[in-house]
C-alpha cells in the first residue's frame, strides 16, 4: 500500500447502516481537508449478508482503493471472518460484538501480523451515555476517530449536519455517544495511528464528494436533457434517483417505464420530436434496448444511452464491478449502422462526456452509448469544481428531404414544427425522400450515406490521452476506472506512461501505432476477461496486444494491482 | 372549412391487397384529421410493422415507422416532448396484443394523451397469416394445420381491465362511423384506444363484408360503468358492437399528474438550453 494514503474499512451486515456510516465518515474526513475515495462492496439483497465500505484518504487526489486497510471496523461478527485478511500488518481490528470467536488459523494470522484487536462494548456504552442501542455505530465511529487522533469537533459537526432533520434530541444523544466513544478509557497510546496518517495538504480546498452517477446526472441537466426514462437496474439506478430528487428544481420529466424497451423507445420518440431525453441501464437491460439502437441507427434518430456496467453474463454479480460490456456496446444492434461509444472514468469525464454524447448524437444523428462502471457509478470521489460545460451543439438544419445525400453523410434534420414541412423517419431501408425501397442501388447509396458519418465523426474525435512519463519504456493502455488506479500509481512515482481512451468507437489509432513503432512495451489493462477494449483497438489498428493484465473477479483494480506490475 | 384531404397524401399509392380494410382505415384517418383541421405538420404518427405500417410512406404527416410492437411507447415519447402535436400510434393486433401487450396496458394506465388505432384483422398478415390471440380457435393457420392450441382472448377485456379513458370499436367497412370515432378519440383528453375490426380478404377470407354486416350493431350511448362496457364490448358469434364503448372523463392525463410540469406553459422541445448547475452542485457536501 502506498504511503501517501491511509485506509479505513467498515464491515458489517448488509442493511445495518454501513452505507450511512461510510458517508458520514467520508464527509468528516473530507471536511478536515483530505481527499477521499470511498468504495462499497455489498450483496444483491436488502437485509443480511456482509457488506463493506472502504474509505481511502490522502493529501493528494486519489480515485482508487487500496487492496488492504489500516483499520478494520466490524459491526457484525460474520464480517470479521470475511474481511480480517484485508488488514495490513500492524493494523487494527475494532469490533463490537463479544460473540466473535477466531479460528486457530485466524488467531495465528493475527499474531503473526501483529494486529491490534480491540473490542468495544459499544451498545452498552451508547446506552450508558444516554443514547439508544442503535447509536452504538456512533460510539464505534468516534472511537475510530480517536485512533486517528482527529479533532472530535470535526466529527461532531458532520453528525449534526447529517442528523439535522431528526431534531435536537436525537442530535444531542448522538453527541453524547460521540463523546463516550472518543473519551473511553479503552484507548491506549499504542493504538495511535498518527504515525501512519499522511500529513494534511498545506492548502485547504472547498471540496465536495460526488458519485460518478451524480456527475453524469449533473452533466445531463447542464446539457439540456428534459426527460429521463428509466427502469431500475444496478448500477444505473442512482442516475434516476438524482434526477428524480431534483425534478422540481430542474423541471425534467421523469418516467419509470414498464421495461427497458419502453424506456429507450420513449427516449427515441422524445428525441425525434426534438427535445433531449436520456435513459440509463445495465447489461441485461441494455440487451433489451438493442433493437432500438439499431432502429435509431437506420432512422438516423439521435439517441443517448448510459450503460452502467457490472460484472458477468446473465444476472452475473449484480452489485460488483467490471467492464465486460464494451464489446456489447460497440457491436450493439442488428445490421450495420454508425454509432459512437464513449467511456466515463471519473467525475470530470462523466460530467463532460454525457454532454459530448448528446452533441455527437444530435450532430451526427446516431445512437451514442456512454459506458460507465459500478466502480465509478457508486464510488465517492473528491471534487473541487466541475469543468466548464460544453456548448450545446444540435446540428439542426432545414432542407428539402430528411435523408438527402450529402458529402459528410449528415442529412437535414429539423425540430418538427407546425410551420415546417413534415417528414417520415423510417426503419425500412429508404431513399432520400423517406420512401421504403428494395432497389439495390438505393439500398447501397443510403447505406453508404449513413456510414460516411462514421468517417466524419472519426476525423473530429480527439486522439486518446497520454498520462505519466512519456519517456517511460512501459505504456499501459486502458479505459474507464482502470485509469484511476493507474494514475494513482503514477502519482506515487511509478515510472510508466498510460494511454487512456475516452472515445472508444469509432476508434483513433495513430497515437497507439506511434507508441508501437517506437518500440515501447505495451500492456493492455482491463477489468474484464477477454480484453474487450483491446479487441476494438486491434480491429481498428491491426496491432495485436502481446501483454494483457485482465481482472474479472468483480473487484476493481486496486492501486497495488498496478504497483505490482513488473516494469 | 375542412383541409383538402389530398394534403395528407404522399405521392405513393398504397400497396395493400384488393379489398384490404387498410384502404378505408387510412382514408378515415386522413378524413378525421382534415375535418378536425389538424394539418399534416400538426400530426405525428408512430407506425408499427405490419400491413398497416406499410401505409407510413403513403401519408404526408410527420411520422416515424419504428419497430414491431413498439409504436405505443414511441408515440408516448413523441407526445410528452411536445403536447401540441396530435400523436397517433398505428398498429395491428399482432403488434398490440403479442409483441407489445405490456406497452398497451401501461399506456392506458399512464393515460398519455395519445390515440391508439389497432387494426384488428385477426392475424399476422404481413408474414402471411399466422395466428394471433384474436384468430378463431378452430381455424387452421400458417404452420398450424390443426389450428392454434392457445385460447382466444378478447381485446375488449384486455383494454377495459386497465380502465381506459376512451375505448371505441369501429369497422373498416364503415368509413363514416370510423371517421367519427377517430375524431372523438383524438379530441378525448387522455389515452384513446380504438379497436378497428378490419377486413383481410387474403388471410381471413371467412369474415367477408357480409359476415361483418350480419353481426355489427352500432351502440349509440357509451357504457356508464366498466361492467356495462364489458357486456357491450364482448364479441359473440352473432354480435359485434361498434361505437364508443366506454369513456372515463374523470381521469387525469399523465402530464397533468407531473407535479413539476403540470402548470408549465412550455414544452420539453422548447427547453433544450444550457442549464446552470451551480446551485445543484453547491448542495453536495
Amino acid at each position: 500500500m502506498p504511503t501517501n494514503r491511509y485506509c479505513i474499512k467498515l464491515g458489517g451486515e448488509s442493511g445495518q447502516g454501513i452505507n450511512t456510516l461510510g458517508i458520514l465518515l467520508s464527509r468528516a474526513i473530507k471536511s478536515i481537508g483530505y481527499n477521499i475515495f470511498s468504495y462499497r462492496e455489498y450483496p444483491s439483497l436488502i437485509k443480511g449478508g456482509v457488506a463493506s465500505y472502504q474509505i481511502d484518504f490522502s493529501n493528494q487526489y486519489i480515485a482508487s482503493s487500496s487492496k488492504n486497510c489500516n483499520i478494520l471496523t466490524i459491526l457484525d461478527p460474520e464480517a470479521v471472518h470475511e474481511y480480517l485478511h484485508s488488514l495490513n500488518p500492524r493494523g487494527i481490528l475494532l469490533y463490537d460484538d463479544s460473540k466473535v470467536e477466531f479460528t486457530p488459523e485466524e488467531q495465528a494470522w493475527i499474531t503473526q501480523n501483529q494486529i491490534h484487536v480491540i473490542y468495544l462494548d459499544s451498545e452498552k456504552m451508547a446506552v450508558e451515555a444516554g443514547g439508544s442501542p442503535i447509536m452504538a455505530n456512533i460510539v464505534m465511529t468516534s472511537f475510530l476517530w480517536k485512533l486517528l487522533e482527529f479533532n472530535p469537533d470535526d466529527l461532531a459537526n458532520i453528525v449534526k449536519e447529517i442528523f439535522a432533520s431528526k431534531g435536537e434530541e436525537i442530535i444531542n444523544k448522538n453527541i453524547l455517544c460521540l463523546n463516550a466513544g472518543y473519551n473511553t478509557a479503552e484507548f491506549k497510546d499504542e493504538y495511535s495511528q498518527r504515525a501512519y496518517i499522511p500529513t494534511l495538504p498545506t492548502e485547504k480546498k472547498e471540496n465536495k464528494i460526488l458519485t460518478g452517477n451524480d456527475a453524469i446526472a449533473l452533466g445531463a441537466i447542464s446539457a439540456g436533457v428534459r426527460a429521463y426514462y428509466g427502469y431500475p437496474m444496478t448500477p444505473a439506478t442512482s442516475i434516476f434517483k438524482y434526477l428524480g430528487n431534483t425534478y422540481k428544481e430542474t423541471g425534467i420529466l421523469i418516467k419509470q417505464a414498464e421495461s427497458e424497451i419502453t424506456a429507450v423507445q420513449m427516449a427515441m420518440g422524445s428525441m425525434a420530436m426534438g427535445t433531449r431525453a436520456l435513459t440509463a441501464t445495465s447489461g441485461g437491460g441494455f440487451d433489451l434496448m438493442q433493437e432500438t439502437i439499431s432502429c435509431a441507427g437506420i432512422t438516423e434518430t439521435p439517441l443517448v444511452i448510459v450503460l452502467a456496467q457490472r460484472i458477468g453474463a446473465g444476472t452475473g454479480v449484480p452489485t460488483w464491478t467490471g467492464s465486460s460490456d464494451i464489446h456489447t456496446a460497440v457491436k450493439s444492434g442488428h445490421g450495420e449502422f454508425p454509432k459512437a461509444v464513449l467511456c466515463v472514468s471519473d467525475i470530470q469525464s462523466g460530467y463532460i462526456l454525457i454532454q459530448q454524447a448528446f452533441n455527437i448524437a444530435e450532430t451526427y444523428q446516431i445512437p451514442v452509448i456512454l459506458l460507465t462502471e459500478k466502480q465509478i457509478a457508486e464510488s465517492l470521489f473528491t471534487v473541487e469544481t466541475l469543468p466548464q460545460p460544453l456548448q450545446i451543439q444540435r446540428g439542426m438544419y432545414d432542407g428539402e428531404n430528411r435523408y438527402s445525400r450529402t458529402d459528410n453523410g449528415i442529412s437535414p434534420r429539423w425540430v418538427p414544427d407546425f410551420n415546417k414541412k413534415p417528414y417520415l423517419n423510417t426503419s425500412d431501408e429508404h431513399n432520400e425522400i423517406s420512401q421504403s425501397t428494395e432497389n439495390g442501388e438505393e439500398i447501397k447509396a443510403m447505406s453508404d450515406k449513413r456510414m460516411k458519418k462514421m468517417d466524419t465523426l472519426l476525423s473530429n474525435l480527439p486522439e486518446p490521452t497520454i498520462y505519466g512519463n512519456p519517456e517511460a519504456q512501459t505504456v499501459l493502455v486502458g479505459c474507464g476506472s482502470t485509469k484511476n488506479a493507474i494514475l494513482d500509481a503514477i502519482a506515487t512515482g511509478m515510472n510508466i506512461s498510460y494511454l487512456h481512451y475516452d472515445y472508444l468507437y469509432p476508434t483513433k489509432t495513430q497515437t497507439l501505432l506511434n507508441l508501437v513503432s517506437s518500440g515501447k512495451r505495451i500492456i493492455l489493462v482491463e477489468n474484464n476477461q477477454t480484453g474487450e477494449l483491446g479487441k476494438i483497438l486491434t480491429e481498428a489498428s491491426g496491432y495485436q496486444f502481446e501483454e494483457k493484465i485482465l481482472k474479472y473477479d468483480g473487484r476493481p483494480f486496486f492501486v497495488e494491482d498496478i504497483l505490482n506490475i513488473q516494469i | 372549412m375542412a383541409i383538402d384531404i389530398n394534403e395528407y397524401n404522399s405521392n405513393l399509392k398504397p400497396t395493400w391487397c384488393p379489398g384490404c380494410g387498410n384502404f378505408l382505415i387510412h382514408m378515415s384517418l386522413k378524413k378525421a384529421l382534415s375535418e378536425l383541421d389538424i394539418t399534416p405538420s400538426q400530426t405525428y404518427i408512430a407506425f408499427d410493422i405490419g400491413c398497416n405500417g406499410n401505409g407510413a410512406d403513403k401519408i404526408n404527416t410527420y411520422a416515424f415507422k419504428g419497430l414491431h410492437g413498439r409504436a405505443i411507447p414511441l408515440a408516448a415519447g413523441l407526445h410528452l416532448a411536445n403536447r401540441k402535436f396530435t400523436v397517433i400510434a398505428d398498429l395491428g393486433d399482432g403488434a398490440c396484443f403479442h409483441e407489445g401487450l405490456d406497452h398497451l396496458i401501461h399506456a392506458i394506465r399512464s393515460n398519455y394523451d395519445i390515440t391508439i388505432l389497432i387494426h384488428n384483422n385477426q392475424n399476422f398478415a404481413l408474414t402471411t397469416g399466422q395466428a394471433t390471440l384474436t384468430t378463431d380457435e378452430e381455424k387452421p393457420m400458417y404452420g398450424l394445420p390443426d389450428s392454434k392450441p392457445e385460447r382466444t382472448l378478447e381485446p375488449s377485456e384486455i383494454i377495459l381491465s386497465a380502465n381506459p379513458s376512451f375505448y371505441a370499436r369501429g369497422y373498416s367497412g364503415d368509413m363514416q362511423q370510423l371517421t367519427e370515432l377517430i375524431k372523438a378519440g383524438i379530441q378525448n383528453k387522455g389515452c384513446s384506444v380504438i379497436e378497428i375490426m378490419q377486413l383481410c380478404p387474403t388471410y381471413n377470407e371467412e369474415c367477408t363484408p357480409q359476415w361483418f354486416m350480419q353481426r355489427i350493431h352500432k351502440v349509440e350511448d357509451s357504457a356508464k360503468t366498466l361492467e356495462e362496457a364489458r357486456k357491450i364490448g364482448t364479441i359473440t358469434n352473432e354480435n359485434i358492437n361498434t361505437g364508443i364503448i366506454y369513456r372515463n372523463t374523470e381521469l387525469k392525463t399523465y402530464y397533468e399528474l407531473q407535479e413539476n410540469r403540470k402548470d408549465s406553459q412550455s414544452e420539453l422541445v422548447d427547453e433544450v438550453n444550457q442549464y446552470d448547475i451551480q446551485k445543484l452542485f453547491d448542495q453536495f457536501k
